[in-house]
């Protein structure tokens, strides 16, 4: 049996497994009866398409958004990650040089 | 929200306040909100300062969220500015920033980028933040050169900062100098009613590196001219003057020092005029000799026509140039002796002011700054 190759699953993704009774025409993968999009392409060639009308096609799409959006180096999320307790821990209100500085605001840091 | 802006100015500064960034942001933002029929201002509240406001076409969005831990506070000042710009993303077409927090959203939002770079919070974070590590201050350096690279012009005060972000990898041809500004204070102020006889000013803000402590061990070996007095003028407030306080008290100067907090600009430039000699003591720190600064105090000094004492760094000669005494930094027994000397020859001290008034006034008035900014946005358009 040719298992299918689509990628399934919410948090945990694998293969879908079932047996495969097609083959993508675009990247020839092979497909179960349920996962063959419109066109008879697999889910992910149907988003890449544009293509949304099988269900798996519209996961596929946000999948490859989100990969593309935080692929990037620096997005506020990839970025700020990266700070992790150890860097913010000296930050803490009570770390500052002076106690008092954030009675009128630690806000200047730049300060021309 | 009716319609799209097609500007947005964003500070990690409370504005208004009393400090020099404060005069800065409103005459920088000034500009590109006449020259884009208004905007969207992103900038910190707090103090009873509203949350938004609308002015004319100018609309105010300040971020009110309590949040104690500075890199938590940035970030989430980050997520909310990313969320004001995001309704404008069709039409925002330049976005002017003032440090990595603001640039980051920034640079998603669609528009092109300003990056006004008048301090590094790599260079400064640890002077208030010691305890940073400095694999924590590489991280933050590495976002400051990732933001200035993708930045369209990145706008500087001195040369000094500018070495600093071309060394971070901005491209050079793409930073701009445009050195602050002040302007000339009209003649005939009145004398403020607290005004002690004669006596020197300090103006700005109370931190380490602004050499506050070193002007105090200067002025108790003034002791012997018993009619002077010494002014501070801090743009923060009491609780912050504390240690330098007691400092006073330890010289024993203390009686002949006068407190002013958190004075409304127009008020210092009465205090400025009527001053013998204004003083910029700035030590030799990193902050000072690698990240630079364009000090409003010697600017505004400089315009109401005062002469100006301050520490010999690179900064202070670009700025002062010959129109001031320059003394080396850090030493309380030569700051004493330049201003004993400009004490004694008040002629020669009236001339420096009227020259450093004659110089600003020619070049370096807050309306100068925003033509050289209006050249740079010109040119970042035209790309």
């Amino acid at each position: 049996m040719t298992p299918c190759a689509v990628t399934t699953g919410f948090f945990t993704l694998g293969k879908c497994g079932q047996m495969a009774v097609a083959g993508c025409p675009a990247c020839g993968r092979a497909l179960c009866a349920d996962h063959v999009a419109d066109g008879g392409l697999c889910p992910e060639c149907a988003a890449a398409r544009n293509q949304f009308g099988h269900p798996a096609a519209a996961a596929a799409y946000r999948r490859r958004a989100h990969r593309h959006r935080t692929a990037q180096e620096y997005t506020d999320v990839g970025w700020y990650a990266g700070l992790d307790t150890y860097d913010r821990a000296p930050f803490d209100p009570g770390a500052g040089a002076d106690q008092d500085y954030l009675d009128d605001g630690a806000d200047a840091l730049v300060d021309s | 929200m009716s319609e799209g802006h097609r500007a947005a100015y964003v500070a990690f500064d409370r504005f208004p306040s009393a400090k020099g960034s404060a005069v800065h942001i409103r005459h920088m933002a000034a500009e590109l909100f006449d020259r884009y029929g208004g905007g969207l201002l992103c900038v910190l509240g707090g103090g009873g300062l509203p949350a938004y406001q609308r002015e004319g076409g100018v609309e105010i969005v300040r971020f009110g969220a309590v949040v104690p831990n500075l890199l938590d506070r940035a970030e989430a000042f980050s997520a909310w500015v990313a969320d004001r710009l995001a309704p404008h993303r069709d039409t925002l077409r330049l976005c002017h920033v003032r440090d990595p927090w603001g640039a980051l959203p920034a640079l998603s939002a669609g528009g092109r980028l300003v990056y006004e770079a008048n301090g590094l919070p790599s260079i400064e974070l640890p002077y208030a933040w010691p305890l940073a590590a400095p694999s924590t201050l590489a991280k933050i350096r590495d976002l400051e050169g990732e933001c200035l690279r993708r930045a369209a012009a990145v706008v500087v005060p001195s040369q000094v900062i500018e070495a600093a972000v071309t060394s971070r990898g901005a491209a050079p041809e793409r930073v701009h100098l445009v050195p602050n500004g002040a302007d000339p204070v009209r003649p005939g102020l009145p004398r403020p009613p607290a005004a002690p006889g004669r006596y020197l000013i300090y103006v700005g803000a109370l931190q380490p590196w602004q050499g506050v402590d070193v002007l105090l061990r200067a002025f108790a070996r003034l002791a012997d001219l018993t009619d002077l007095s010494l002014v501070v003028c801090s743009s923060v407030s009491p609780s912050r003057a504390r240690p330098l306080r007691r400092l006073a008290e330890r010289l024993g100067v203390e009686d002949r020092v006068t407190w002013q907090h958190t004075l409304p600009h127009d008020e210092v430039a009465a205090w400025l005029t009527h001053a013998e000699l204004s003083v910029a003591p700035l030590t030799a720190s990193p902050r000072n000799l690698d990240q630079g600064c364009s000090p409003i105090k010697v600017w505004e000094s400089m315009a109401a026509g005062t002469a100006v004492v301050a520490s010999d760094l690179p900064v202070i000669r670009e700025v002062l140039g010959e129109h001031g005494r320059l003394v080396p930094p850090d030493r309380p027994a030569e700051l004493a002796r330049a201003i004993r000397v400009l004490l004694e020859y008040p002629e020669a001290a009236r001339d420096l002011g009227r020259r450093a008034r004659q110089h600003v006034e020619e070049g370096f008035t807050w309306k100068h700054a925003r033509a050289r900014l209006a050249a740079v946005y010109d040119r970042v358009e035209g790309h």
